[in-house]
């Protein structure tokens, strides 16, 4: 409890306690010392003044900071940077006395919201935290140690014979049957002989990345802040305007030659992404500002909790913030146009989320070319270009872009001076050797092309690193490593001799496990509220294997069964693994590996039908041999690998949302926004046949749909003033012929793709209404909507037809396959219509992230049957009770148009191994689902090997279960991480035995 | 007879032969064993069926009952000494608790139903199963439904409790028919008299055929030993069946672990049975692989 208990329920009571609350607050910040100098910053006084009103205005009261003195006012001044507009007084004594989860559920469900700038009522967060912060954390505490009792309540005691099963599936492993032509140097091209006994480095990665608290990390943030405070931001110090894309490179070489050149002490590979073993970098101007208000109680949050020094507090409090304030995405603008209704409705959290508030990232590097000329010979051409002339935009983002590169080259100089000095200090033999390695190859490497696989390897990593200090750890991808590393590996093994063979091979292994882990030390930055809509993701470092070439050819390799090995034995959450195949042309072999790899890892890679890839990208004109080409980006979605700017997760749509609003004549009712066209009240009868509500629907959708690509635009454009990004656009072709940012639409290729939620609960509900009000007309449509409305309380046989006798998605009925195909048809058609400000277009897809489980918290019942406040289903799943036959699923699921899902879906199926049965067999079994479901046209697959009773002890006893991770929706998490309704979600997903 | 009575066409099966398979289930059975894990398989005539856990308490079905044979907070719900069967009640219960257990279904029907599956098959080496009941109670409806797989190539394998006439199984079935999986319960004929109902000499008998047939190709045959707590799990009795099959030429069987949930199957048609506490219990790992032992001493691989 914040304050104190009180019994004081009246309206008056609450507006006492709220007024002497501000006025605790304006006294202690008034007189004492301490707090006083956080009202002030480098930029001057912190000057602003924060509303507090009930939605009737019952209460209202004003607290205002100027030049270091608080006041507290009984109206709320005109110019509030932020009004907080609670639902009723009962929501206004919850948000003051609740815990840190109650007010987050609070500001989700509409009990608070924000009118105004949600950076201003953070850093009004902030200042009662500064205060408080004591009361706060042990809140949390008492809410851990009260949700922990009842979880261990259902589950007292660990079965360790159910943990055992999961560790023990690694000890078994399958030796290859059959061969693939391009593996040229294995001879079982499972590697079986090996595990993660041979690796003791690894063991001691992956015991950090277990144990380590991620810390945040300032360095970056405070460098460019640095630069950008010497060298103006606007405008440059002779007061011309900054043209952003130059500016951004000068910044961004101060950064990179001047941030701390680091070694982990046992890595092969140099550099890391922040200066802390495990760290948070901070991109201020995009959401690095919303953890304002945590950074007294970040450390000791329930989910995803950071450590946070003092000196990194203070830097952000008084320096890099408040720089910051108002030149991020989000602010910016709603300065320009005022808080636009686009950015108010994605600022309500159950509508859309648009992802520019944050990054864009989400595509893959050109490795091959740095891999192949080196920095240097980048940089030549970019010379050559500019000396073949060329107007001013072209000449600033070239010189952008050499700048850019100019510094990342001088981070690697640094590194190899650093492993010098390292190797002089090593007394160990074997690492100063390693130590004089690295130092050898950082001399050279990315400068210059690589040679053998441990150059290749730490070229990419560099620029990894160095990508990340240009743009947000949030989707950025690595796209067809395999592919990529294989002729390193193959040129090394020609130089070996057969009876070193084996040596190297352990060697290439640890290297990529080496790998693996460096891309493990950074974390995002999340915020608290991103713990319930991004539960348990990390970076989304995306690797695809496997699959065909440009030309069409088997492109599985020596270095795809690595990957898959290193993947196996490690079994880390990121990088996010994803598999292709092309029917017909890879084989079983490889397919069975990817199963058995599923098996033991109990939920990656994802696999991908490469056929059904293509049919659903050729529409949008590419050419095949691109096509072919494509990486899966951030979670599954397809981009063309260094050639395409294609921002796939624009955003999370709520589909259901326009449901909602539908049944509610443009009202949506946990928002209470009465904001969506007047389509009609269904009770009233309008709809006189099921196409003219299906209609309505329509125009809903198209009304939430245009107002999120308003704010993206919007976004956008603040991306290009703000942050363009010079380095990365160095790495997508098109960008240099074209002597444009990727931001403004330098990349060969440019699209968007968005993340549509609920085709399966939204398809499920029209099936329900059509059939009972239409087709059978059993039931009025006034009746379905009181049902709804009472979350079927009083119709409990209503709720059971709908459960029972509705054919639902994924029963096997081809009605609701046509339903869910009407459905991304039409959602498909209207984005892609719209005209894309990159000069591409919009792709569709239906996969989740674990948006669906916060979705569905703020979503009411549903004409399915589902119940308020329950998760949608994941990606597109159906529902759990469709069918007790997963054939049903697989077909139902394959039916779906691919053309309409060009930003691909999410398919999660769970399955159960069974004790008996061999490991051939169930390798076996899950290949023959798999292989078919790809062979009937299904586009995408991903898993989860394990049981519910696995996950409630996992739930109650995690201790057991560190490293087991899950599949959500499109992404990896380790399981323990997740807040409790995913893990509740996860543990109901129906699973099939096998 | 065109039409045959059929509890249930499921899919997805692992565990009714090789690959991914879809079993159909017959209604109708000659043997009454005690045991029987599939209750509502026995009789070759429609029932209701009645599961409490599905009931939401609507009482949609004793509105609509003539008989007023629907008694809610009775023992088994339905009073089946009146009900005639109508299925009126089915109609209109919303949560599927009110069931009727047994539909008419032509060889066209199945045919339809299965064919989704096909791919499947392909992929896994499966097939389609007839089991129940016991298919061959249908022999004629049988051998059409087979004959009509394999016109579309799909592995076909029946499941059988043996008790049935040799010459038109011979003829009817083994030509259209890849794989039987035959059940050996008792080797003691009064034992399997009074645990079963019929004599095993038949069932026996035929074993001995189709095994001659299988030497020469015709079919492939693997015997199963369902395990049954005190009743087929003695020691006698796993040692008899294990002289028999060797004495018969085979070398390879099916040892079944027992599943004691189907006792609720039983309320839910109806039946009261007093069920013996023993077969209300798993049976443990140790108590298999005893059995499972004896079968290997007798180099009968499992």
């Amino acid at each position: 409890m914040l304050l104190y208990t009180t019994n004081i329920r009246s309206s008056k009571g609450t507006r006492i306690i709220i007024f002497l609350f501000l006025k605790f607050i304006a006294f202690n910040f008034n007189n004492r010392k301490s707090l006083n100098r956080y009202l002030t910053s480098k930029d001057g006084w912190l000057n602003f003044s924060i509303g507090l009103k009930t939605e009737d205005n019952s209460l209202q009261y004003g607290i205002s900071f100027f030049e270091g003195k608080v006041a507290v006012t009984k109206t709320i001044a005109h110019d509030a940077k932020a009004v907080m507009i609670f639902k009723n007084d009962e929501a206004a004594r919850k948000l003051l006395l609740g815990t840190p989860t109650d007010v987050i559920y609070m500001l989700l469900k509409s009990d608070v919201r924000i009118e105004g700038s949600i950076s201003y009522a953070n850093i009004f967060s902030f200042f009662i935290s500064l205060l408080f912060h004591d009361v706060q954390k042990r809140a949390m505490k008492t809410e851990r140690k009260k949700d922990d009792k009842t979880v261990k309540r259902q589950q007292p005691e660990h079965n360790k014979q159910l943990s055992d099963e999961i560790v023990k599936r690694r000890k078994e492993r399958l030796k290859a049957e059959g061969a693939d032509p391009h593996v040229v140097y294995l001879d079982d091209a499972y590697l079986s002989k090996y595990s993660m006994d041979d690796f003791p480095r690894l063991q001691r990665f992956l015991h950090d990345h277990l144990t380590k608290k991620p810390a945040v990390c300032a360095e970056r943030a405070y460098l460019l802040t640095k630069w950008y405070r010497e060298n103006g931001f606007e405008k440059d110090s002779s007061g011309n305007n900054w043209d952003p894309i130059v500016r951004n490179a000068l910044a961004y070489k101060y950064m990179m030659e001047n941030r701390k050149p680091l070694i982990n002490d046992e890595s092969l590979l140099a550099g890391t992404t922040t200066s802390k073993p495990i760290g948070c970098p901070i991109y201020p101007d995009g959401s690095g500002i919303m953890i304002w208000n945590e950074l007294m109680t970040i450390s000791y949050r329930t989910y995803n909790p950071f450590d946070i020094d003092e000196q990194t507090r203070e830097v952000l409090h008084f320096d890099v913030f408040p720089f910051w304030l108002h030149r991020n995405f989000r602010e910016w603008v709603r300065d320009k146009y005022n808080n636009p209704l686009s950015q108010q409705l994605d600022e309500r959290y159950a509508l859309y989320f648009n992802w520019k508030q944050a990054t864009i990232s989400h595509t893959i590097p050109n490795f091959p070319k740095v891999l192949a000329m080196g920095t240097l010979g980048m940089i030549q051409e970019m010379h050559e270009e500019l000396n073949s002339g060329c107007g001013e935009e072209k000449q600033n983002c070239l010189t952008a872009m050499i700048l850019c590169l100019e510094g990342v080259n001088a981070y690697a100089q640094n590194l190899s001076k650093q492993a010098m000095g390292d190797s002089n200090r090593e007394q160990n033999p074997q690492r100063k050797q390693e130590l004089l390695t690295i130092a050898d190859i950082c001399s050279r490497i990315p400068m210059h092309g690589a040679q053998t696989l441990h150059e290749a390897v730490m070229a990419v990593w560099i620029i990894w690193i160095a990508l990340h200090m240009e743009s947000m750890n949030a989707g950025l991808s690595l796209g067809r490593l395999d592919q990529w590393l294989q002729p390193y590996f193959v040129n090394d093994m020609k130089n070996i001799p057969p009876e070193k063979r084996d040596e190297y091979m352990k060697f290439a292994l640890e290297l990529i496990g080496d790998f693996y882990m460096r891309c493990t030390d950074h974390f995002p930055l999340t915020p608290d509220l991103a713990n319930f809509y991004f539960g348990g993701s990390s970076s989304d470092q995306a690797i695809t294997l496997g699959g065909v070439t440009p030309e069409g050819t088997d492109a599985v390799c020596d270095m795809t069964y690595i990957f898959l090995k290193v993947t196996e034995m490690l079994s880390v959450r990121d990088p996010n693994v994803n598999a292709r195949y092309m029917p017909g042309v890879n084989s079983d072999t490889y397919l069975k590996r990817l199963c058995e790899v599923n098996l033991i890892t109990a939920a990656t890679p994802s696999m991908h039908n490469d056929a059904a890839i293509i049919k659903a990208l050729t529409p949008m004109g590419y050419p095949i041999n691109d096509i072919r080409d494509w990486s899966a980006t951030g979670c599954v979605e397809p981009t063309l690998s260094h050639k395409h700017f294609g921002h796939t997760n624009m955003q999370m749509m709520n589909m259901v949302a326009a449901l909602e609003m539908t049944l509610n004549n443009g009202y949506h009712p946990l928002t209470r926004l009465d904001v969506g066209p007047k389509t009609g009240r269904p009770e009233d009868g309008v709809f006189t046949t099921f196409d003219t509500f299906f209609d309505a629907f329509t125009q809903q959708f198209a009304f939430l749909i245009d107002q999120s690509i308003d704010y993206n635009n919007k976004l956008a454009e603040a991306h290009q003033l703000i942050r363009p990004t010079p380095l990365l656009s160095a790495f997508i072709e098109g960008c240099l012929e074209k002597g444009k940012d990727v931001t403004m639409g330098g990349a060969k290729y440019n699209s968007s793709g968005t993340a549509i939620i609920g085709l399966a609960d939204v398809t499920d509900s029209m099936m329900a209404i059509k059939k009972l009000v239409y087709d059978e007309k059993r039931y009025a449509f006034a009746d379905i909507k009181k049902a709804v409305d009472s979350n079927f309380a009083h119709d409990a046989v209503l709720l059971s037809l709908v459960h029972k006798k509705i054919p639902l998605f994924g029963s096997g009925s081809d009605e609701a396959v046509a339903m869910a195909n009407r459905i991304t048809t039409w959602a498909h058609d209207h984005y892609s219509k719209m005209p894309h400000y990159r000069g591409g277009a919009y792709a569709t897809g239906f996969w989740s992230m674990s948006n669906h489980v916060a979705f569905g918290t703020l979503t009411g019942a549903l004409p399915s049957g589902r119940l308020a406040g329950k998760p949608f289903t994941p990606g597109l799943t159906p529902q759990p009770f469709a069918s007790k036959n997963l054939l049903d699923n697989i077909r139902d699921v394959a039916r779906l148009n691919p053309e309409n899902c060009n930003n691909n879906i999410a398919f999660n199926v769970k399955v159960v191994p069974s004790a008996i049965e061999s490991r051939q067999k169930t390798v076996n079994d899950m290949f023959s689902y798999v292989k078919t479901y790809f062979e009937l046209g299904g586009m995408q697959m991903q898993m989860n090997v394990v049981t519910s009773a696995v996950l409630r002890d996992a739930m109650a006893h995690p201790e057991n279960y560190r490293n087991l991770i899950v599949r959500i929706s499109g992404y990896n998490a380790y399981f323990v991480t997740l807040n409790r309704q995913m893990q509740l979600e996860l543990i109901e997903r129906a699973e099939y035995g096998i | 007879m065109n039409k045959a009575l059929i509890l249930d066409i499921k899919g997805n099966s692992l565990d009714d032969g090789p690959g991914i398979r879809t079993v159909v289930f017959f209604k109708g059975c000659p043997l009454n064993c005690v045991w029987c894990h599939n209750p509502e398989s026995k009789r070759a005539t429609p029932e209701l069926s009645w599961d409490g856990r599905e009931c939401i308490g609507c009482y949609s079905c004793k509105n609509v009952c003539a008989l007023n044979a629907i008694i809610p907070g009775s023992t088994h719900f339905i009073n089946r000494a009146v009900c005639n069967l109508c299925f009126a009640c089915v109609d209109v219960c919303p949560s599927g608790a009110m069931s009727k257990v047994g539909k008419l279904m032509a060889v066209e029907d199945i045919i339809q139903t299965i064919i989704k599956d096909k791919p499947f098959f392909d992929t896994s080496g499966g097939g389609v199963t007839l089991s129940g009941g016991e298919p061959t109670v249908y022999m004629q409806f049988a051998s059409e439904l087979l004959k009509a797989l394999k016109k579309i190539k799909i592995h076909t394998l029946i499941e059988t409790g043996g008790y049935f006439n040799g010459d038109e199984f011979e003829a009817n079935i083994v030509p259209y028919c890849d794989m039987v999986y035959y059940d050996i319960k008792l080797i003691e004929d009064f034992k399997h008299k009074k645990y079963c109902g019929v004599s095993n000499a038949k069932i026996l008998q035929n074993f001995k055929k189709l095994v001659e047939l299988s030497q020469k190709n015709a079919i492939q045959v693997m015997p199963r030993i369902p395990l049954v707590p005190g009743i087929t799990a003695t020691k006698h009795n796993i040692e008899g069946i294990a002289h028999f099959l060797r004495e018969c030429g085979v070398n390879r069987v099916q040892l079944l672990r027992y599943n004691p949930l189907w006792p609720e199957k039983c309320f839910k048609i109806g039946s009261n049975g007093n069920i013996d506490k023993a077969l209300t219990q798993w049976m443990s790992q140790k108590d298999y692989e005893f059995y499972a032992k004896i079968l290997v001493k007798n180099t009968i691989q499992l």
